[in-house]
Protein backbone atom coordinates (compact mmCIF):
# COMPACT_ATOMS: atom_id res chain seq x y z
CA UNK A 1 0.00 0.00 0.00
CA UNK A 2 1.21 3.32 -1.28
CA UNK A 3 1.09 6.66 0.69
CA UNK A 4 -1.36 7.68 -1.88
CA UNK A 5 -3.45 4.45 -1.14
CA UNK A 6 -3.46 5.44 2.58
CA UNK A 7 -4.56 9.37 2.25
CA UNK A 8 -7.39 7.98 0.21
CA UNK A 9 -8.40 5.19 2.35
CA UNK A 10 -7.69 7.67 5.57
CA UNK A 11 -9.96 10.59 3.81
CA UNK A 12 -12.73 7.38 2.35
CA UNK A 13 -13.15 7.08 6.38
CA UNK A 14 -13.29 10.20 7.80
CA UNK A 15 -14.78 9.44 11.18
CA UNK A 16 -18.97 11.46 11.55
CA UNK A 17 -19.80 11.89 14.99
CA UNK A 18 -22.89 9.66 16.14
CA UNK A 19 -26.34 11.21 16.34
CA UNK A 20 -26.47 11.09 20.37
CA UNK A 21 -22.88 12.75 20.31
CA UNK A 22 -24.38 15.57 17.66
CA UNK A 23 -27.96 15.95 19.20
CA UNK A 24 -25.83 16.61 22.78
CA UNK A 25 -23.64 18.81 20.86
CA UNK A 26 -26.46 21.00 19.15
CA UNK A 27 -28.08 21.54 22.22
CA UNK A 28 -25.51 22.60 24.11
CA UNK A 29 -24.31 25.21 21.74
CA UNK A 30 -27.96 26.53 21.06
CA UNK A 31 -27.59 27.80 24.87
CA UNK A 32 -27.49 31.01 24.55
CA UNK A 33 -23.74 32.43 25.03
CA UNK A 34 -23.10 33.49 28.92
CA UNK A 35 -22.68 37.13 29.25
CA UNK A 36 -19.48 38.39 28.42
CA UNK A 37 -16.65 39.17 30.81
CA UNK A 38 -16.25 42.91 32.08
CA UNK A 39 -14.16 44.65 29.54
CA UNK A 40 -11.36 44.61 32.10
CA UNK A 41 -11.20 40.84 31.87
CA UNK A 42 -11.31 40.94 28.37
CA UNK A 43 -8.03 42.76 28.09
CA UNK A 44 -6.17 40.67 28.71
CA UNK A 45 -2.08 39.87 27.84
CA UNK A 46 -0.63 42.62 25.75
CA UNK A 47 -3.79 44.44 24.90
CA UNK A 48 -3.65 45.17 28.26
CA UNK A 49 0.22 46.14 28.44
CA UNK A 50 -0.50 48.19 25.01
CA UNK A 51 -3.47 50.05 26.27
CA UNK A 52 -1.15 50.51 29.66
CA UNK A 53 1.74 52.59 27.99
CA UNK A 54 -0.18 54.84 26.08
CA UNK A 55 -2.66 55.66 28.80
CA UNK A 56 0.50 55.91 31.78
CA UNK A 57 2.51 58.16 28.85
CA UNK A 58 -1.40 60.29 28.59
CA UNK A 59 -1.27 60.83 32.32
CA UNK A 60 2.08 61.77 32.79
CA UNK A 61 1.95 64.38 29.64
CA UNK A 62 -1.41 65.67 31.12
CA UNK A 63 0.20 66.17 34.67
CA UNK A 64 2.70 67.83 33.21
CA UNK A 65 1.11 70.21 31.09
CA UNK A 66 -1.59 70.80 33.84
CA UNK A 67 1.61 71.86 36.55
CA UNK A 68 2.89 73.90 33.74
CA UNK A 69 -0.26 75.77 33.67
CA UNK A 70 -1.13 76.26 36.62
CA UNK A 71 2.33 76.74 38.86
CA UNK A 72 4.29 77.89 36.09
CA UNK A 73 6.03 80.05 38.93
CA UNK A 74 7.76 77.05 40.16
CA UNK A 75 10.20 77.19 37.33
CA UNK A 76 11.23 80.83 38.33
CA UNK A 77 11.17 80.20 41.84
CA UNK A 78 13.86 77.25 41.70
CA UNK A 79 16.02 78.98 38.46
CA UNK A 80 17.30 81.96 40.94
CA UNK A 81 16.28 84.57 43.03
CA UNK A 82 16.42 87.06 40.61
CA UNK A 83 13.81 85.63 38.33
CA UNK A 84 11.41 85.23 40.96
CA UNK A 85 11.72 88.74 42.37
CA UNK A 86 11.94 90.10 39.19
CA UNK A 87 8.31 88.11 37.88
CA UNK A 88 6.84 89.03 41.09
CA UNK A 89 7.77 92.79 40.91
CA UNK A 90 7.11 93.69 37.27
CA UNK A 91 2.95 93.28 38.47
CA UNK A 92 4.05 96.09 41.42
CA UNK A 93 6.54 98.49 39.45
CA UNK A 94 3.68 98.54 36.85
CA UNK A 95 1.31 99.54 39.65
CA UNK A 96 3.76 101.79 41.21
CA UNK A 97 4.51 103.36 37.73
CA UNK A 98 8.03 102.86 37.94
CA UNK A 99 9.75 104.33 34.88
CA UNK A 100 11.23 101.94 31.91
CA UNK A 101 14.32 100.34 32.65
CA UNK A 102 13.16 99.24 35.93
CA UNK A 103 9.86 98.00 34.68
CA UNK A 104 11.43 94.63 35.80
CA UNK A 105 12.58 95.46 39.46
CA UNK A 106 11.57 93.38 42.26
CA UNK A 107 9.92 95.93 44.88
CA UNK A 108 6.59 93.62 45.69
CA UNK A 109 9.26 91.16 46.06
CA UNK A 110 10.78 92.82 48.13
CA UNK A 111 8.11 94.75 50.34
CA UNK A 112 6.78 90.61 50.96
CA UNK A 113 10.23 89.86 52.36
CA UNK A 114 11.12 92.79 53.91
CA UNK A 115 15.61 93.04 55.28
CA UNK A 116 15.47 93.26 58.99
CA UNK A 117 15.71 96.71 60.31
CA UNK A 118 17.36 98.15 63.63
CA UNK A 119 15.58 97.99 67.04
CA UNK A 120 13.97 101.55 67.46
CA UNK A 121 15.67 102.74 70.95
CA UNK A 122 18.92 100.33 70.66
CA UNK A 123 22.44 101.81 69.43
CA UNK A 124 22.80 99.59 66.53
CA UNK A 125 25.39 99.45 63.07
CA UNK A 126 23.85 98.54 60.13
CA UNK A 127 25.17 97.57 56.48
CA UNK A 128 23.82 96.14 53.76
CA UNK A 129 25.21 95.10 50.50
CA UNK A 130 22.85 95.13 47.01
CA UNK A 131 23.92 93.87 43.95
CA UNK A 132 21.33 94.40 41.50
CA UNK A 133 21.43 94.53 37.22
CA UNK A 134 19.59 96.39 35.01
CA UNK A 135 18.83 95.89 31.38
CA UNK A 136 21.04 98.01 29.71
CA UNK A 137 23.35 101.01 29.92
CA UNK A 138 20.43 103.46 30.10
CA UNK A 139 18.98 101.38 32.68
CA UNK A 140 22.15 101.42 34.87
CA UNK A 141 22.65 105.28 34.02
CA UNK A 142 18.52 105.82 35.11
CA UNK A 143 19.11 103.49 38.26
CA UNK A 144 21.84 105.50 39.33
CA UNK A 145 20.55 108.68 39.18
CA UNK A 146 17.66 107.52 41.25
CA UNK A 147 19.92 105.69 43.87
CA UNK A 148 21.51 108.68 44.67
CA UNK A 149 18.27 110.64 44.65
CA UNK A 150 16.36 108.20 47.11
CA UNK A 151 19.81 108.45 49.89
CA UNK A 152 18.91 111.92 49.51
CA UNK A 153 15.61 111.64 49.99
CA UNK A 154 16.14 109.36 53.00
CA UNK A 155 18.03 112.23 54.40
CA UNK A 156 21.23 110.74 53.68
CA UNK A 157 24.19 111.19 51.52
CA UNK A 158 26.13 109.63 49.29
CA UNK A 159 29.32 108.51 50.33
CA UNK A 160 31.36 107.57 47.09
CA UNK A 161 30.48 106.42 43.47
CA UNK A 162 31.88 104.49 40.56
CA UNK A 163 30.68 104.28 37.43
CA UNK A 164 31.90 102.46 34.33
CA UNK A 165 29.93 101.54 31.21
CA UNK A 166 31.62 99.06 28.27
CA UNK A 167 30.76 95.93 27.20
CA UNK A 168 29.37 95.69 30.76
CA UNK A 169 28.12 98.55 32.40
CA UNK A 170 28.82 99.06 36.12
CA UNK A 171 27.83 101.01 39.40
CA UNK A 172 29.13 101.12 42.50
CA UNK A 173 28.20 103.52 45.59
CA UNK A 174 28.14 103.70 49.18
CA UNK A 175 25.47 105.33 50.31
CA UNK A 176 24.65 106.59 54.38
CA UNK A 177 21.11 106.64 55.48
CA UNK A 178 19.62 107.69 58.47
CA UNK A 179 19.68 103.93 60.75
CA UNK A 180 16.04 104.34 60.80
CA UNK A 181 15.10 104.44 57.54
CA UNK A 182 17.68 101.50 56.48
CA UNK A 183 14.55 99.38 55.42
CA UNK A 184 13.07 101.60 53.46
CA UNK A 185 16.12 102.64 51.56
CA UNK A 186 17.06 99.53 50.96
CA UNK A 187 13.77 98.50 49.81
CA UNK A 188 13.51 101.18 47.59
CA UNK A 189 17.08 100.58 46.03
CA UNK A 190 15.64 96.55 45.40
CA UNK A 191 12.95 98.63 42.61
CA UNK A 192 15.73 99.38 40.99
CA UNK A 193 16.91 96.33 38.72
CA UNK A 194 16.82 92.81 39.36
CA UNK A 195 18.10 91.51 42.88
CA UNK A 196 21.31 89.35 42.03
CA UNK A 197 22.45 89.13 45.55
CA UNK A 198 22.16 90.99 48.83
CA UNK A 199 23.21 90.82 52.51
CA UNK A 200 22.09 92.60 55.40
CA UNK A 201 24.11 92.86 58.27
CA UNK A 202 23.01 94.17 62.08
CA UNK A 203 25.46 94.69 65.12
CA UNK A 204 24.16 95.74 68.33
CA UNK A 205 26.50 98.81 70.05
CA UNK A 206 23.78 99.63 72.61
CA UNK A 207 25.74 97.52 75.12
CA UNK A 208 28.87 98.68 74.39
CA UNK A 209 27.71 102.57 74.41
CA UNK A 210 25.90 101.54 78.07
CA UNK A 211 29.70 100.29 79.64
CA UNK A 212 31.00 103.54 77.98
CA UNK A 213 28.49 105.76 79.65
CA UNK A 214 28.71 104.00 82.83
CA UNK A 215 32.47 104.72 82.37
CA UNK A 216 32.18 108.39 82.17
CA UNK A 217 29.90 108.46 85.29
CA UNK A 218 32.85 106.75 87.03
CA UNK A 219 35.77 108.95 85.84
CA UNK A 220 33.75 112.43 86.34
CA UNK A 221 32.92 111.41 90.14
CA UNK A 222 36.60 110.54 90.70
CA UNK A 223 37.68 113.78 88.65
CA UNK A 224 35.17 116.09 90.99
CA UNK A 225 36.69 114.08 94.02
CA UNK A 226 40.76 114.59 92.93
CA UNK A 227 39.47 118.13 92.45
CA UNK A 228 38.16 118.66 95.60
CA UNK A 229 41.12 117.41 97.38
CA UNK A 230 43.31 119.33 95.93
CA UNK A 231 41.78 122.43 96.84
CA UNK A 232 42.78 121.20 100.90
CA UNK A 233 46.00 121.51 102.25
CA UNK A 234 48.20 118.63 101.03
CA UNK A 235 52.06 117.86 101.28
CA UNK A 236 54.08 118.42 98.07
CA UNK A 237 54.18 114.50 97.12
CA UNK A 238 50.73 113.86 97.91
CA UNK A 239 49.29 116.94 95.76
CA UNK A 240 51.82 115.52 92.79
CA UNK A 241 50.00 111.70 92.89
CA UNK A 242 46.76 113.35 92.75
CA UNK A 243 47.35 115.78 89.95
CA UNK A 244 48.67 112.96 88.19
CA UNK A 245 46.06 110.60 88.35
CA UNK A 246 43.22 113.57 87.82
CA UNK A 247 45.28 114.20 84.33
CA UNK A 248 45.13 110.32 83.55
CA UNK A 249 41.16 110.50 84.51
CA UNK A 250 40.69 113.56 82.40
CA UNK A 251 42.27 112.16 79.74
CA UNK A 252 40.64 108.57 79.46
CA UNK A 253 37.88 110.43 80.09
CA UNK A 254 38.14 112.54 76.47
CA UNK A 255 39.15 109.33 75.08
CA UNK A 256 35.33 107.79 75.98
CA UNK A 257 33.72 110.69 74.81
CA UNK A 258 34.87 110.33 71.30
CA UNK A 259 34.43 106.96 71.37
CA UNK A 260 30.49 107.63 72.42
CA UNK A 261 30.50 109.75 69.88
CA UNK A 262 32.24 107.76 67.47
CA UNK A 263 30.07 104.88 68.46
CA UNK A 264 26.99 106.88 68.47
CA UNK A 265 27.68 108.49 65.01
CA UNK A 266 27.74 104.93 63.57
CA UNK A 267 24.78 103.32 64.90
CA UNK A 268 23.11 106.67 63.78
CA UNK A 269 23.71 106.08 60.10
CA UNK A 270 23.65 102.67 57.95
CA UNK A 271 26.24 102.44 55.39
CA UNK A 272 24.38 100.46 52.29
CA UNK A 273 26.81 99.34 49.42
CA UNK A 274 24.60 99.28 46.13
CA UNK A 275 26.09 97.57 42.97
CA UNK A 276 24.15 98.14 39.53
CA UNK A 277 25.40 96.26 36.39
CA UNK A 278 23.91 95.58 33.16
CA UNK A 279 22.49 92.44 32.85
CA UNK A 280 25.12 89.57 30.94
CA UNK A 281 24.08 88.15 27.38
CA UNK A 282 21.68 85.14 27.43
CA UNK A 283 21.15 85.61 31.29
CA UNK A 284 17.72 84.32 32.10
CA UNK A 285 15.11 86.67 31.82
CA UNK A 286 11.77 85.79 32.65
CA UNK A 287 9.81 84.59 29.35
CA UNK A 288 6.05 85.10 28.77
CA UNK A 289 3.45 82.73 30.79
CA UNK A 290 3.23 80.39 28.11
CA UNK A 291 6.97 80.17 28.23
CA UNK A 292 7.53 79.53 31.80
CA UNK A 293 4.22 77.05 31.73
CA UNK A 294 5.96 75.08 28.46
CA UNK A 295 9.56 75.17 30.99
CA UNK A 296 7.54 73.64 34.01
CA UNK A 297 5.87 71.06 31.99
CA UNK A 298 8.94 69.76 30.30
CA UNK A 299 10.60 69.80 33.95
CA UNK A 300 7.93 68.00 35.20
CA UNK A 301 8.08 65.80 32.46
CA UNK A 302 11.58 65.18 32.81
CA UNK A 303 11.17 64.20 36.88
CA UNK A 304 8.51 61.69 35.49
CA UNK A 305 11.11 60.09 32.90
CA UNK A 306 13.45 60.02 35.88
CA UNK A 307 10.68 58.85 38.08
CA UNK A 308 9.88 56.27 35.62
CA UNK A 309 13.25 54.84 34.96
CA UNK A 310 13.86 54.50 38.31
CA UNK A 311 11.32 52.46 38.77
CA UNK A 312 11.98 50.21 35.76
CA UNK A 313 15.25 49.87 37.11
CA UNK A 314 14.22 48.85 40.18
CA UNK A 315 11.85 46.27 38.49
CA UNK A 316 14.20 44.74 35.82
CA UNK A 317 15.07 41.93 38.12
CA UNK A 318 11.97 40.80 38.87
CA UNK A 319 10.66 41.22 34.83
CA UNK A 320 13.82 38.86 34.56
CA UNK A 321 12.71 36.29 36.76
CA UNK A 322 9.49 36.65 36.11
CA UNK A 323 10.19 35.73 32.02
CA UNK A 324 12.37 33.52 33.20
CA UNK A 325 9.75 31.55 34.95
CA UNK A 326 7.29 32.04 32.33
CA UNK A 327 9.47 30.73 29.73
CA UNK A 328 10.84 27.62 32.00
CA UNK A 329 7.09 26.98 32.61
CA UNK A 330 6.51 26.93 28.75
CA UNK A 331 9.86 24.83 28.29
CA UNK A 332 8.02 22.46 30.64
CA UNK A 333 4.57 22.16 29.35
CA UNK A 334 6.04 21.67 25.72
CA UNK A 335 7.86 18.87 27.38
CA UNK A 336 5.04 17.19 29.17
CA UNK A 337 2.60 17.32 26.07
CA UNK A 338 5.59 15.17 23.97
CA UNK A 339 5.69 13.17 27.25
CA UNK A 340 2.03 12.91 27.15
CA UNK A 341 1.35 12.65 23.00
CA UNK A 342 4.55 10.54 22.13
CA UNK A 343 4.02 7.79 25.06
CA UNK A 344 0.17 7.41 23.89
CA UNK B 1 -3.94 14.37 -4.14
CA UNK B 2 -3.10 17.38 -2.60
CA UNK B 3 -2.74 18.12 1.45
CA UNK B 4 -2.73 21.40 0.80
CA UNK B 5 -6.52 22.79 -0.25
CA UNK B 6 -8.56 23.85 3.08
CA UNK B 7 -11.71 23.23 2.82
CA UNK B 8 -13.93 26.62 2.06
CA UNK B 9 -16.25 27.07 5.27
CA UNK B 10 -18.04 30.11 6.04
CA UNK B 11 -17.39 32.23 8.96
CA UNK B 12 -20.08 31.01 11.39
CA UNK B 13 -22.13 33.96 13.28
CA UNK B 14 -23.10 31.41 16.24
CA UNK B 15 -21.73 28.28 17.76
CA UNK B 16 -24.72 26.86 16.98
CA UNK B 17 -23.95 27.04 13.28
CA UNK B 18 -20.39 26.40 14.36
CA UNK B 19 -20.50 23.01 16.01
CA UNK B 20 -22.84 21.77 12.89
CA UNK B 21 -19.74 22.60 10.24
CA UNK B 22 -17.25 21.42 12.50
CA UNK B 23 -18.45 18.86 15.19
CA UNK B 24 -17.18 16.28 12.62
CA UNK B 25 -13.54 17.53 12.91
CA UNK B 26 -13.34 18.15 16.35
CA UNK B 27 -14.44 14.51 16.96
CA UNK B 28 -12.78 12.94 13.79
CA UNK B 29 -9.38 14.76 16.02
CA UNK B 30 -10.69 13.81 19.22
CA UNK B 31 -10.95 9.98 17.90
CA UNK B 32 -7.80 9.72 16.10
CA UNK B 33 -5.81 11.07 19.35
CA UNK B 34 -7.44 8.90 21.30
CA UNK B 35 -8.03 6.12 20.18
CA UNK B 36 -11.05 5.46 21.44
CA UNK B 37 -14.72 6.21 20.54
CA UNK B 38 -16.46 6.80 23.76
CA UNK B 39 -13.76 8.98 25.26
CA UNK B 40 -13.85 11.05 21.91
CA UNK B 41 -17.33 11.89 22.19
CA UNK B 42 -16.83 12.61 25.87
CA UNK B 43 -13.90 14.94 25.20
CA UNK B 44 -15.97 16.35 22.27
CA UNK B 45 -18.46 17.41 24.56
CA UNK B 46 -16.22 18.95 26.94
CA UNK B 47 -14.72 20.74 24.11
CA UNK B 48 -18.07 22.51 22.95
CA UNK B 49 -18.65 23.09 26.74
CA UNK B 50 -15.82 25.39 26.73
CA UNK B 51 -16.33 26.56 23.46
CA UNK B 52 -19.71 28.01 24.93
CA UNK B 53 -18.33 29.96 27.60
CA UNK B 54 -15.42 31.32 25.47
CA UNK B 55 -17.25 32.46 22.53
CA UNK B 56 -17.47 36.10 23.36
CA UNK B 57 -13.27 35.84 22.77
CA UNK B 58 -13.76 33.81 19.44
CA UNK B 59 -12.03 36.57 16.85
CA UNK B 60 -12.56 35.36 13.26
CA UNK B 61 -9.67 37.81 11.94
CA UNK B 62 -7.72 35.53 14.26
CA UNK B 63 -8.47 32.03 12.81
CA UNK B 64 -10.85 30.41 11.64
CA UNK B 65 -13.67 28.73 13.81
CA UNK B 66 -12.51 25.46 12.91
CA UNK B 67 -8.88 26.01 13.87
CA UNK B 68 -10.13 27.67 17.24
CA UNK B 69 -12.51 24.64 18.03
CA UNK B 70 -9.81 21.84 17.16
CA UNK B 71 -7.27 23.77 19.75
CA UNK B 72 -9.76 23.89 22.00
CA UNK B 73 -10.05 19.90 21.55
CA UNK B 74 -6.67 19.64 22.30
CA UNK B 75 -6.34 21.52 25.01
CA UNK B 76 -8.98 19.17 26.36
CA UNK B 77 -7.73 16.18 24.99
CA UNK B 78 -3.91 17.09 27.03
CA UNK B 79 -5.71 17.37 30.19
CA UNK B 80 -7.91 13.95 30.06
CA UNK B 81 -4.05 12.48 28.91
CA UNK B 82 -2.67 14.01 31.93
CA UNK B 83 -5.20 13.13 34.03
CA UNK B 84 -4.84 9.36 32.02
CA UNK B 85 -1.38 9.31 32.79
CA UNK B 86 -1.99 9.60 36.53
CA UNK B 87 -4.42 7.06 36.91
CA UNK B 88 -2.42 4.87 35.37
CA UNK B 89 0.62 5.33 37.13
CA UNK B 90 -2.24 4.72 40.58
CA UNK B 91 -3.39 1.43 38.66
CA UNK B 92 -0.47 -0.32 37.74
CA UNK B 93 1.24 -0.86 40.77
CA UNK B 94 -2.27 -3.18 41.60
CA UNK B 95 -3.57 -4.09 38.15
CA UNK B 96 -2.36 -5.36 34.65
CA UNK B 97 -2.85 -2.45 31.90
CA UNK B 98 -5.92 -2.13 30.16
CA UNK B 99 -5.97 -3.40 26.47
CA UNK B 100 -6.33 -0.75 24.12
CA UNK B 101 -9.18 -1.01 21.19
CA UNK B 102 -7.53 -1.20 17.70
CA UNK B 103 -10.26 -0.93 15.84
CA UNK B 104 -11.46 2.53 16.55
CA UNK B 105 -12.50 4.23 13.10
CA UNK B 106 -14.92 2.41 11.44
CA UNK B 107 -14.02 0.96 7.72
CA UNK B 108 -10.66 1.31 8.03
CA UNK B 109 -8.70 -1.86 6.46
CA UNK B 110 -7.23 -3.88 9.10
CA UNK B 111 -3.97 -3.54 8.55
CA UNK B 112 -3.99 0.57 8.41
CA UNK B 113 -5.76 0.13 11.37
CA UNK B 114 -3.05 -2.22 13.33
CA UNK B 115 -0.69 0.76 11.70
CA UNK B 116 -2.04 3.77 13.14
CA UNK B 117 -1.85 1.76 16.84
CA UNK B 118 1.78 1.88 16.25
CA UNK B 119 2.24 5.77 15.77
CA UNK B 120 2.35 7.99 18.65
CA UNK B 121 -0.99 10.40 19.68
CA UNK B 122 1.86 13.25 18.45
CA UNK B 123 2.33 11.28 15.00
CA UNK B 124 -1.47 10.93 14.60
CA UNK B 125 -2.83 14.23 15.73
CA UNK B 126 -0.60 15.76 12.86
CA UNK B 127 -2.03 12.65 10.54
CA UNK B 128 -5.65 13.50 11.51
CA UNK B 129 -5.24 17.34 11.11
CA UNK B 130 -3.53 17.41 7.82
CA UNK B 131 -4.46 14.66 5.81
CA UNK B 132 -7.63 13.45 7.20
CA UNK B 133 -9.23 16.99 8.24
CA UNK B 134 -7.33 18.64 5.35
CA UNK B 135 -5.98 21.56 7.01
CA UNK B 136 -2.81 23.59 5.49
CA UNK B 137 0.22 23.40 7.19
CA UNK B 138 -0.62 27.01 8.88
CA UNK B 139 -3.60 25.93 10.59
CA UNK B 140 -2.16 22.83 11.89
CA UNK B 141 0.74 24.29 13.14
CA UNK B 142 -1.47 27.10 15.11
CA UNK B 143 -3.75 23.95 16.49
CA UNK B 144 -0.30 22.47 17.45
CA UNK B 145 1.80 25.24 18.81
CA UNK B 146 4.56 24.56 16.39
CA UNK B 147 6.34 25.59 13.47
CA UNK B 148 4.65 24.77 9.95
CA UNK B 149 8.49 22.97 8.69
CA UNK B 150 7.80 21.00 12.04
CA UNK B 151 4.62 19.90 10.83
CA UNK B 152 5.96 18.71 7.62
CA UNK B 153 8.80 16.65 9.10
CA UNK B 154 5.95 15.35 11.33
CA UNK B 155 3.39 14.53 9.13
CA UNK B 156 6.44 12.62 6.71
CA UNK B 157 7.76 10.62 9.40
CA UNK B 158 4.16 9.95 10.31
CA UNK B 159 3.13 8.28 6.50
CA UNK B 160 6.62 6.72 5.82
CA UNK B 161 6.28 4.70 9.16
CA UNK B 162 2.64 3.75 8.27
CA UNK B 163 3.69 2.89 4.95
CA UNK B 164 6.12 0.65 6.42
CA UNK B 165 4.05 -0.56 9.16
CA UNK B 166 1.40 -1.45 6.19
CA UNK B 167 3.77 -3.17 3.41
CA UNK B 168 5.66 -5.27 5.96
CA UNK B 169 4.89 -8.69 6.09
Amino acid sequence: MTVSEIVDELRATRPRAGEALRLQVLTLASQPVPTAPPARDRLRGRLRLGLLVPVAAGLAVATAVAIGVTRPQETAREAGPSSATAERAADAATSAGTPPGTANAPSAAFAQKAPPGTTPGRAQRYVASLTLSVEDADALSEATQRALAIARDLGGFVASVRYATGDEGTASMTLRVPSARATDAVTRLSALGTIVAQNVQIDDLQESLDATGRRIEQLRARIAVLTERLGTDLDAATRARLQEERSRAQAELQQLRASRAATTAEARLATIQLDLRTEERGAAVPGSRIDRALDRALEVLAWEAVGALAVAVALAPLALVAAAVWAGRRAHRRRDESRLLGAS
Amino acid sequence: MTLEQPLATAAPRTLAEAAELHLDDVFGYLLYLTRDRETAEDLAGSTFEKALRLWGRFDPRRGTARTWLLGIARTTALDWFRAESRRRRREESVAPPERVEEAFVEGLSPELEAALATLSAAEREVLVLRVVLELDGDATARVLGISPTAVSTRLSRALKRLEEKVTAP
